[in-house]
């Protein structure tokens, strides 16, 4: 399947968005501006947005740590700002502060956030994705997980009640070759991650997840079977992250050239080759992109370094709904 | 009305009345829905709503995983675990994903969910399925842990549980499930966060939750023969704890008893005698003591089981021991 030209247009300005937030990120991580670790998506653009771009914001989106950009393109516009301050720590962020990189939830657009816990979530989302099939509405549930993270147990939880249920439940595998240092063939025994759903008989495929409109046409199939009422979908979208595990990881343990060879398979590149060469778009709107972007990410720069901390004693709050924790 | 009915049977009605007052209430767990559960707490839901009582897969990580995520959608979910011991499959998911919820939502949304658990020992069935589990989850803030002793109790303190929007594990005692007492059969709801004081005295206070509570009442008895008069805390909820019923008991009583059926490291035995030293150590007139297991798992042949669950007898030399002092 081919996008329209506007639609491929947004998409890459989607992704532009992702690139260059992580980009800004990296650099205040890097200097001691953002606290805590941070694990960026830089070569993941094309499936994370591609998959928020075919959800509604009635669909419940779990991202996973590396989840930066499918929180961003999940939010309204005027609160991605509020992502990044998240991220800096600060009281403006959209959890106070309280949650930073790895917990950057949105429950207004139904991003339900990150467990630390890997593979938790995957857990999780079957709540959600049952709460459509009780409340009989047809919200879908997307719950974002890498390579690595397969191996935990509560993925095979998942997948079996997910199927025996018919869940409306996507499980979209970014598989980007490593989980920290460790390669996906050391870890698990099979070539194709995606063939795992098959053993609890859900469809699975495994596609190029840095092709957004592959990307975007599989998921749309699979939240139209969720839709419909036909159960889950495992997708392995293959891709690859162009830094260390978090900022700051040298990545020594990747071999020569992969990065490189990689790099030529950078999603923001394919994209507007076919954006130039397919629907003639030119330079100039090309450029216009990527300062609208730019415009755009200055503010959410600004707004974060700008903003205040969060009180300290605010961190008793919301232990319990009903009842006070003493603070100091 | 109040009538006579088994603590089984107050729990089943609770969860009855409950879903039928409120629809977002459902069951889940292994057998609970056809066959009612292996202790037979859930029997008759499924018959009454085939549509809100799930059989689950041997899952727990699934089921506690999907209740969180169900709570947050607004949902009620009460999961079964058919015993206490299995929560380790699933600790995760209470621990770091239902206790932080509220926390990580700043309010907005939480894991308004009840975990039953099957708790305790006394039925010869070895260390998988006779444990006290609730030293494990007693620093866990966020998690709310409620242990009723009585029928009535275990009525009421289930449709606060089911009602209240934190997690609740809920610990059901198998040794208690055939006890009797007075319910009421309308729907009423037992503060979470109180202790109560199940009997009033001067001399000696002992805390007692669960099948323990048998344990103190009729030591209570037995010093009052003596001249001695026991005032009896019953925790309800075992954390957070109510410090300031079992302060002002010990403040007059000068004396305290923990009985505790779960082994002594760092049970809620401990975490009260800490916070007595730390909070009431001059109206302390004698040490405090613990009636408690051994620190053993628990084993399966009957005379080893009761060699290492807490002995009655015990609990009558504590009392003695502290008079003295
Ligand atoms: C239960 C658990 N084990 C280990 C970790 C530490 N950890 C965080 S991310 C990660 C690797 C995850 O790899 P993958 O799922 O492939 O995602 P990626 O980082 O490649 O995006 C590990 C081991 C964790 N957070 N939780
Ligand atoms: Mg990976």
């Amino acid at each position: 399947m081919s996008l329209s030209k506007e639609h491929l247009l947004k998409v890459y300005e989607d992704m532009l968005l992702i690139r260059r937030f992580e980009e800004e990120v990296e650099v205040y991580a890097k200097n001691g501006t953002i606290p805590g670790f941070i694990h960026l998506s830089i070569g993941q653009e094309a499936a994370q947005a591609g998959v928020v771009d075919v959800l509604k914001d009635t669909d419940y989106k779990f991202p996973d740590h590396r989840g930066h950009g499918a929180i961003v393109l999940s939010s309204k516009p005027e609160e991605r700002k509020r992502c990044m301050s998240e991220i800096f720590a600060k009281a403006t962020g959209i959890n106070g502060g309280r949650g930073g990189s790895m917990h950057v939830h949105d429950l207004s657009v139904r991003n339900m956030g990150f467990n630390g816990i890997q593979g938790s979530t995957v857990v999780t989302a079957l709540g959600t994705a049952f709460n459509s099939v009780y409340r009989k509405n047809d919200d879908v549930t997307v719950v974002f997980m890498g390579d690595g993270t397969l191996g935990e147990g509560t993925c095979h939880e998942s997948l079996n009640m997910s199927a025996t249920w018919k869940l409306p439940l996507i499980y979209v595998l970014i598989n980007n070759q490593y989980a920290i240092s460790t390669h996906y063939t050391e870890a698990h025994p099979q070539k194709q991650l995606s063939t795992w759903g098959l053993g609890y008989e859900v469809p699975s495929m495994t596609i190029d997840g840095n092709d957004i409109e592959e990307v975007i046409e599989v998921t749309q199939q699979a939240v139209d079977r969720a839709r419909r009422g036909e159960g889950p979908t495992l997708i392995e979208m293959m891709s690859y992250r162009w830094q260390g595990h978090f900022s700051g990881d040298p990545a020594a343990y990747r071999p020569d050239g992969e990065l490189e060879a990689w790099k030529e398979k950078d999603p923001l590149k394919i994209t507007k080759q076919r954006l130039q060469e397919n629907h003639g778009v030119s330079d100039a709107e090309i450029e216009a992109i990527s300062e609208r972007v730019e415009t755009e990410i200055a503010e959410y720069v600004k707004f974060s370094l700008e903003s205040p901390v969060p009180k300290p004693e605010d961190a008793v709050k919301y232990v319990y709904t009903d009842r006070e924790v003493e603070g100091r | 009305m109040a009538r006579t009915i088994s603590f089984s049977k107050a729990l089943n009605e609770a969860m009855m009345q409950e879903m039928e007052r409120d629809d977002s209430v459902f069951i889940l767990g292994e057998d609970v829905a056809k066959m009612g559960g292996d202790f037979g707490i859930t029997s008759g839901i499924w018959d009454r709503w085939p549509d809100r009582a799930f059989d689950t897969a041997l899952s727990e990580s699934a089921i506690t995983g999907l209740s969180c995520g169900a709570s947050v959608c607004g949902l009620r979910p009460v999961a079964e675990l058919m015993f206490a011991d299995f929560i380790t499959v699933c600790y995760d998911q209470l621990v770091n994903n239902a206790a932080k919820l509220n926390y990580m939502y700043q309010g907005e949304a939480s894991a308004q969910m009840v975990v039953r658990a099957v708790t305790g020992g006394g039925i010869r069935c070895a260390y998988h399925h006779s444990q006290c589990i609730e030293p494990w989850l007693m620093n866990i803030p966020g998690l709310v842990i409620v242990a009723p002793a009585t029928p009535y109790e275990a009525k009421g303190l289930l449709v606060a549980s089911i009602r209240n929007n934190n997690p609740v594990v809920f610990l059901e005692h198998k040794h208690l499930y055939n006890v009797k007492g007075e319910v009421p059969e309308e729907l009423y709801e037992i503060p979470l966060y109180e202790a109560h004081v199940a009997r009033e005295g001067a001399d000696i206070t002992i805390v007692a939750a669960m099948s323990m509570l048998k344990f103190a009442h009729k030591a209570a008895d037995e010093m009052a023969a003596k001249g001695v008069s026991v005032e009896i805390i019953n925790p309800r909820t075992i954390f957070p704890l109510d410090k300031e019923t079992i302060k002002k008991s010990v403040a007059k009583t000068g004396r305290l008893v923990v009985v505790q059926e779960g082994p002594k490291v760092m049970g809620y035995g401990a975490e009260i005698g800490a916070m007595l030293g730390e909070e009431l150590f001059e109206y302390l007139k004698a040490p405090i003591k613990r009636v408690t297991s051994l620190d053993t798992p628990v084993p399966f042949a009957p005379g080893m089981e009761d060699y290492v669950l807490p002995h009655y007898e015990d609990v009558i030399t504590a009392c003695n021991e502290v008079m003295a002092y």
